[in-house]
């Protein structure tokens, strides 16, 4: 059982970390943005790829990992959002360019084999892979009956260090205001004489980069990298714990995080495996009925 | 008169002794010179399933490109279509009816993975068109194509060894060598290859005196399978089985490993290939399967095969090339002794249906033969991981 | 190409050997109408797999172990989607705008993972074999189907129902101190709505020879295609979803060339079409409904968007 807990611990930590990255554009930009799971597996794909197939050490590869996942921010912004704030579209016409760069991103890395054209990011194809043992020094301490594996544990502090300086900015820097302004109303923020599109770009940039970074960890925590870790794990996961957190709530995210990973294990033990994905989404459904803006969340406006 | 007298016996010569290299059928008393023959695969290209089927791909295209290098069969060139199901039943099922019925195949190949055919085999059947698969290995597939009804298949043949053949096999393998008393059973329950491979463990185990403690059950998308992982660990058995595919059992067997177990890992079909000896590293060391094919197989026919593919795509075969290539070679012997007419495709069908059962030809599996119920009649070979991405041969289990 | 030069060139043989992919149409498009009525009535639910599972599961199990016909095991599965509309329909209409999404696909994934994979009599994570399946018959009933459903829904929003939803969509406030029962009439639209889901669930089981709870069949993929389908073809005219759903079914085929790289030229589609034309290929008064407050918004009622 506290096995259990341990390891509800580890993977809470990394949904949180990726559910941070998502509720950020969707308290700045009031977006779901459905691209932030592939970003998420790129991340952990291109540090991958760097370690086994360019031969670069691990913490050159990582870093490229997230510099990448901070471009494909950039991509996401430039590609799915902006034109659509142009033309004055509807926030949901967002969800589906998002999908459509997230299909391109999942296909990119699916399709990726020794020789062809995307062969430079990734050659594994549609397989799932694993950083090898020795990647990174990875001690195992047994302490009574629990087993700890330095990787797992190293998630919870860096995943915490990046959730309170993402905190940080947001609350005390004048970055962090002027997002807030933007989050706030943008035709004020404009106003204002702030750069609106700027800022939206800085938050895009990011929450991808957060989302990297949970990819890459979870990928050499959990020992799993394919073109669908994303979709499998997080992407509808990442929805559970920003409604549960509150949606636009940072802290909110973080909690429900370790809340979900929680659930889940405790669901596991309690009603044994088959329980594990339901109960998450009558978690999800419960919250929505009874409290819609989490835990941490403001009171909905538009309430009737 | 002499010289065309001996010309003509020249070309019956050579004839026959091509005939005879392609090991199969009798004398060709037909000619398909001039004619074509159709026929289309439903492979996974895209999607989860593109792990097996592009190899499925290669092995189908380059027994076509041998053969119609050499002549055809009985003077006819084979034009195959690859067709992507992006690994989605629906689709799948689509695609066949497509190739079914406007390209008009003679036979169709696939589909890649159990959960499609299960939507397309029973297509097929109505529709009566002889469908060959070639990767899936799944209980049902053949002969009752229909479950839960249980009127035999006619039209649907499969060339991949299935678990209920390979499972057995293996686990009746490490009895005989270690015997085990105890074992947990990891499955992935909203997987059909694995849920079958599941059940076919839990009915053979009684057999040989392995006791089953647990079946722990999980689903196929969950990143952390460590709970699972410790409940099995923690029932301390001999043995745990692993019927899953895909990145599954590697992270089982290096999750067990890190909690300490020490015992035994035997798999079905999901352990053979060289991407998960690869990912299970050190960790899978010693895991034991049943394969359909081995790499270093010493069947004349296979080390040709080998030597082609490797000049071919600059990469070794592996068990699905082999079963892909295999499916050709027998689509190929069954068309030759048909006599097909080319000119009525039901009838034509149906004959190369009947001629499919009789088959009995060299091929990279070893001696290829079906059973009754459209089943492969192959050897077997035990194959044991050795931690460094490729198997060893711990037995050689010939057709009985 | 060649897919459409088939088309064209001979079509009584298109025809016959596409029927699975026209009906498959045909569903999508009848889906298409699900989701057109919740839209339309200023609900972004994303609850209509959920319902389809209802009346697949239903009437697959009906016809398994009590043999009854066909059109008995449909009207069950539909009943009893539209009941289980209204019972999730009663607490999360509340809900507004991205909260109702998540919710439902809250409702579709606990649906979906928490009870069809573990009650055995739906053969769990397998799912369901389907002998009575009529895949090269079944096409004739899937269309009647969709003409009927497209009239029905068609003289829906030309009627008093239809001027409610689209004053809910524009304005829920409003629409309420106008004296319009909004709580009423929103439920009505998530109900008859998962009726057509739960139709269309029961069809497309009457086609295939299997049910299975995958995330492609009944979980939050099958429902973003839905939503896509939607967005896509615009959703102010009840045609629209329907031609959003003829796309994205046909898409696979039209892009058949493309090969490997076919979901990047999906992706790639689907982004110009949603940024040269947000409101959609069948344009006409598009998605009003999810606009936080700060949003610009138009002087009048309905009016025509640009482009």
């Amino acid at each position: 059982m506290d096995q259990q807990i341990l390891n509800a611990v580890f993977i809470g930590s990394i949904y949180a970390l990726f559910a941070v990255g998502y509720t950020l554009v969707f308290g700045v930009l009031d977006i779901l943005n459905l691209a932030h799971s592939a970003v998420f597996m790129f991340g952990a794909a291109i540090t991958y790829s760097l370690v086994i197939n360019h031969g670069q050490a691990f913490w050159v590869a990582c870093i490229v990992g997230i510099a990448a996942s901070a471009v494909l921010g950039l991509v996401i912004e430039h590609v799915c959002l902006r034109p659509l704030r142009r033309r004055r579209a509807p926030p949901i016409a967002a969800l589906i360019s998002t999908v459509g760069l997230a299909l391109i991103i999942v296909a990119v890395i699916e399709q990726g084999q020794k020789g062809s054209l995307f062969g430079w990011l990734w050659v594994d194809g549609a397989n799932s892979v694993a950083f090898p043992a020795g990647t990174i020094p990875n001690p195992t301490w047994h302490i009574g009956d629990l087993t700890l594996e330095a990787s797992k544990v190293a998630v919870i502090p860096i995943s915490v260090a990046l959730m309170l300086a993402l905190g940080y900015v947001i609350r005390y820097t004048q970055v962090g205001r002027a997002l807030r302004a933007v989050a706030e109303n943008p035709r004020a923020a404009r106003l204002m004489g702030l750069d609106v599109d700027r800022m939206i770009s800085l938050t895009v940039v990011i929450s991808s980069a957060l989302g990297g970074v949970a990819g890459i960890l979870f990928g050499v925590a959990l020992g799993d990298i394919s073109p669908y870790i994303g979709r499998d794990n997080v992407e509808v996961r990442g929805l559970a714990v920003i409604v549960l957190g509150g949606m636009g709530s940072i802290p909110g995210a973080v909690v429900g995080g370790y809340l979900l990973g929680l659930i889940e294990v405790l669901a596991v033990v309690a009603l044994g495996s088959g329980a594990r994905g339901g109960v998450a989404f009558a978690a999800l459904f419960l919250m929505l009925v009874l409290r819609p803006q989490g835990l941490f969340g403001a009171q909905l406006r538009e309430k009737i | 008169m002499k010289r065309l007298h001996l010309v003509s016996w020249l070309a019956a010569a050579l004839v026959v002794a091509a005939c005879g290299s392609t090991g199969g059928g009798g004398s060709n008393t037909n000619s398909y010179s001039g004619k074509t023959i159709k026929l289309g695969a439903i492979l996974s290209i895209t999607g989860a399933g593109g792990v097996y089927g592009p190899q499925s791909r290669d092995g189908a295209n380059l027994a076509v490109k041998q053969i119609n290098a050499s002549g055809g069969v009985n003077g006819a060139q084979i034009a195959l279509t690859i067709n992507d199901d992006a690994s989605d039943k629906a689709q799948s099922a689509q695609v066949a009816q497509k190739l079914i019925q406007q390209e008009q195949d003679l036979a169709l190949l696939g589909p890649t993975l159990s959960n499609s055919a299960v939507a397309v085999h029973p297509l097929a059947e109505s529709l009566k068109t002889p469908i060959l698969a070639v990767s899936t290995t799944g209980i049902h597939i053949v002969p009752d194509c229909n479950f839960p009804a249980t009127t035999p298949c006619k039209y649907v043949f499969r060339d991949s060894l299935g678990e209920e053949t390979a499972i057995p096999t293996n686990i009746k393998s490490y009895a005989e060598d270690k015997q085990p008393k105890t074992g947990v059973l990891l499955v992935a329950q909203d997987d059909k290859f694995s849920s079958d491979g599941g059940t076919i463990v839990q009915n053979t185990v009684a057999q040989y005196n392995v006791n089953l403690l647990k079946t722990i059950k999980f689903n196929k998308a969950e990143a952390d399978l460590s709970p699972y992982v410790t409940q099995a660990v923690q029932a301390k058995p001999d043995v745990i089985f692993i019927t899953s595919l895909g990145g599954i059992p590697a992270k089982i067997m290096t999750e067990a490993r890190k909690q300490g177990w020490q015992g035994q890992f035997l798999g079905g079909n999901g352990f053979n290939t060289a991407t998960v000896s690869a990912q299970a590293a050190g960790a899978g060391k010693g895991a034991r399967s049943a394969s359909a094919w081995y790499l270093g197989n010493t069947f004349a026919s296979n080390k040709d095969f080998v030597d082609a593919y490797k000049a071919e795509y600059s990469k070794d075969p592996d068990q699905f090339s082999a079963q892909g290539y295999t499916a050709i070679k027998i689509l190929a012997d069954a068309a030759k002794r048909a006599n097909l007419t080319f000119s009525d495709l039901a009838g034509d069908r149906d004959k190369l249906r009947t001629a499919m059962e009789s088959v009995n030809i060299q091929t990279p599996l070893g001696p290829f033969q079906f059973t009754s119920t459209h089943d492969v009649k192959q050897t077997v070979w035990v194959i044991a991981m050795d931690g460094a991405g490729g198997f060893t041969l711990v037995h050689e289990i010939k057709q009985s | 190409m060649d897919f459409f030069i088939q088309l064209f060139s001979d079509p009584v043989g298109f025809w016959n050997s596409h029927t699975l992919l026209i009906a498959q149409i045909g569903i999508n498009s009848i889906l298409a109408a699900s989701m057109f009525i919740v839209l339309y009535s200023g609900q972004l639910s994303l609850a209509a797999p959920g319902f389809m599972a209802i009346g697949a599961y239903t009437s697959v199990l009906m016809d398994q172990y009590w043999h009854t016909p066909l059109a008995l095991n449909i009207a069950t599965g539909v009943f009893l989607a539209g009941v289980l509309g209204l019972l999730v329909g009663l607490p999360v209409l509340r809900l507004r705008g991205v909260f109702l999404a998540i919710a439902t696909i809250g409702f579709i994934e606990a649906l979906r993972l928490g009870v069809i994979l573990n009650v055995p009599i739906t053969g769990e994570g397998l799912g369901l074999k389907n002998l009575s399946a009529d895949p090269l018959g079944g096409i004739y009933l899937v269309l009647v189907s969709l003409v009927g459903v497209l009239f029905v829904v068609w003289r829906l929003t030309k009627g008093r129902l239809g001027a409610a939803w689209a004053a809910i969509r524009q304005d829920e406030l409003a629409a309420l101190s106008q004296g319009i029962d909004v709580a009423r009439y929103k439920m009505i639209a998530f109900v008859l709505s998962a009726i057509l889901a739960g139709f269309a669930g029961a069809l497309e089981a009457h086609l295939n020879f299997f049910v299975d709870p995958g995330d492609a069949q009944y979980g939050v993929a099958r429902a973003v295609q839905i939503l896509t389908f939607a967005v896509l073809g615009g959703s102010g005219y009840v045609l629209g979803p329907v031609v959003g759903a003829l796309i994205i079914t046909l898409l696979p085929w039209i892009f058949q060339a493309q090969g490997i790289y076919i979901n990047i030229v999906t992706g790639v589609f689907l982004i110009a079409v949603i940024i040269f034309r947000p409101q959609g290929i069948v344009g006409r008064g598009g998605l009003a409904i999810i606009r936080p407050s700060w949003w610009p918004r138009r002087a009048g009622p309905s009016a025509a968007s640009p482009g």
